[in-house]
């Protein structure tokens, strides 16, 4: 936080989004394993693209909540904070992406990767969130009320925007999806459809 | 009667961190000795704000729905706090909080204005909720579950807004009474007759979303028939003893 009070943030800011960038890149590329082919290239530009749209549509209300919480963080430095999350997040992805290339090269199934690669997402998230809450704890924050609730916000359009974006795993016709799906929808009927499904179906 | 805080300046456009972080005696200072400043940066909060949000829940439908929507839902606010300007000002007093009728106006606006300012940050995110909801097509009925999680999530950011707004309001209401007491009850009785008059208007004003049986329009002359109330105690009665 003390970093992000001082000139020069700026050039801070954009190192950590574009180790973020790199890194679930690097990511995408171990989760494009899985299928082969196209999605050697679209899972890193869809996971890459969607952390950083995820973050953005989030900002404003970050912002507010911790405005409300008597943060005393400016915008930029709030748009720090979160950059930090992206950063450590994807810093730790790297760390999961050996064992998830090894379970991509031994299994078939769209579901068991699928639910592997959420499980690593979610515990990278939770250390990021950390970060972040540790932030706003320096921040003379009177309450974190409202950094919480926005966490479950965070949370729930992340999870959404591997929906939006998907097939980031299987293959499809088409870069993105035709159909308009949340994500609960589309977990349900990955999961009845699983009786055979393997890396051939869409995702 | 306290002195005004050194630094008691003029909300600006940008202050929005100012304000949302504002404790309340200074926005006490700000009630007192700065209203006019303070109204209108209420109201163009409450205009944007609510009309971001509002514009985002009628995109759904159309660009024309998203037009109407975006003037509707700053319009239930603004009416509501007009429409219940006296009544809420004759109530402070009556319940122990001195307030006069400009400064209790000037209070609920800077209430609901917090709750747009909210719904303002939160409409990137209701906008990712409305594009990922399936758009309306033949097959798109009210009973839709998609809809319905479209309308659920919508409606659910209203009531985190509201429920923001109205806690940050209890420390200036304990603040001015010097009396936790007196202050849970002035805030009741604003929100009870809030929601009274401002369900009547929502009532009036729909659809924000969409109407299955009627093309796009900003009132159609029938929503003048019949309030909330009547319809909410019709259903109950067909529910009881049907």
């Amino acid at each position: 936080m003390f970093q992000l009070r001082q000139p020069g943030a700026g050039t801070l800011i954009a190192s950590m989004l574009f180790v973020s960038v790199v890194c679930s890149l690097i990511y995408g590329v171990v989760a494009g394993t899985f299928s082969g082919g196209t999605q050697l290239w679209a899972a890193p530009v869809k996971i890459a693209a969607g952390l950083m749209i995820s973050a953005l549509i989030c900002l404003p209300s970050l912002y507010i909540f911790t405005c409300l919480g008597g943060s005393q963080a400016r915008l930029v430095e709030v748009f720090g904070l979160l950059a930090g999350l992206l950063m450590l997040m994807t810093i730790l992805l790297i760390g999961f992406a050996p064992v998830a290339w090894i379970f991509s090269q031994s299994t078939e199934s769209l579901a068991w990767m699928g639910a592997l690669h959420l499980i690593f997402w979610f515990i990278a998230t939770c250390f990021g969130l950390r970060f972040l809450e540790a932030g706003f704890s320096h921040s003379n924050a009177r309450s974190l009320a409202g950094f919480r609730t926005w966490v479950v916000i965070f949370m729930l359009v992340a999870l959404q925007m591997t929906t939006a974006l998907r097939p980031i795993l299987g293959t499809a016709k088409t870069f993105l999806p035709a159909e308009k799906k949340f994500f609960v929808a589309h977990w349900g009927d990955c999961l009845k459809g699983q009786d055979g499904a393997s890396k051939s179906e869409s995702r | 009667m306290a002195s005004p805080l050194p630094d008691c300046q003029n909300l600006r456009p940008g202050s929005i961190g100012v304000f949302l972080r504002a404790r309340p005696e200074r926005l006490r200072e700000w009630v007192l000795h700065r209203q006019l400043n303070l109204v209108l940066f209420c109201v163009v909060a409450i205009v944007l704000g609510s009309g971001a949000y509002g514009a985002v829940m009628g995109s759904w439908r159309g660009a024309w729905q998203a037009f109407y929507t975006g003037i509707k839902l700053p319009l239930v606010i603004l009416l509501t706090t007009l429409g219940n300007g006296l009544l809420n000002g004759m109530l402070a007093p009556l319940l122990g909080l001195n307030l006069t009728f400009r400064q209790s106006l000037a209070v609920v606006l800077m209430s609901f204005a917090i709750v747009s300012v909210m719904l303002g940050a939160l409409s990137p995110v209701a906008w990712f909720v409305v594009w990922n909801t399936p758009p309306l097509t033949a097959t798109m009925r009210l009973s839709s579950p998609e809809y319905g999680i479209m309308q659920l999530t919508l409606a659910g950011f209203i009531g985190l807004a509201g429920i923001a707004g109205s806690v940050h309001l209890l420390p200036l209401l304990s603040e001015w009474a010097r009396s936790a007491s007196t202050a849970r009850k002035v805030l009741f009785a604003w929100l009870a007759g809030n929601l009274f008059l401002g369900s009547q208007i929502c009532w009036v004003l729909r659809p924000f979303i969409w109407d299955p049986a009627r093309p796009v329009e900003f009132i159609g002359r029938e929503y003048f028939h019949g309030s909330f109330y009547e319809t909410v105690f019709e259903a109950a009665r067909r529910l009881i003893f049907s």
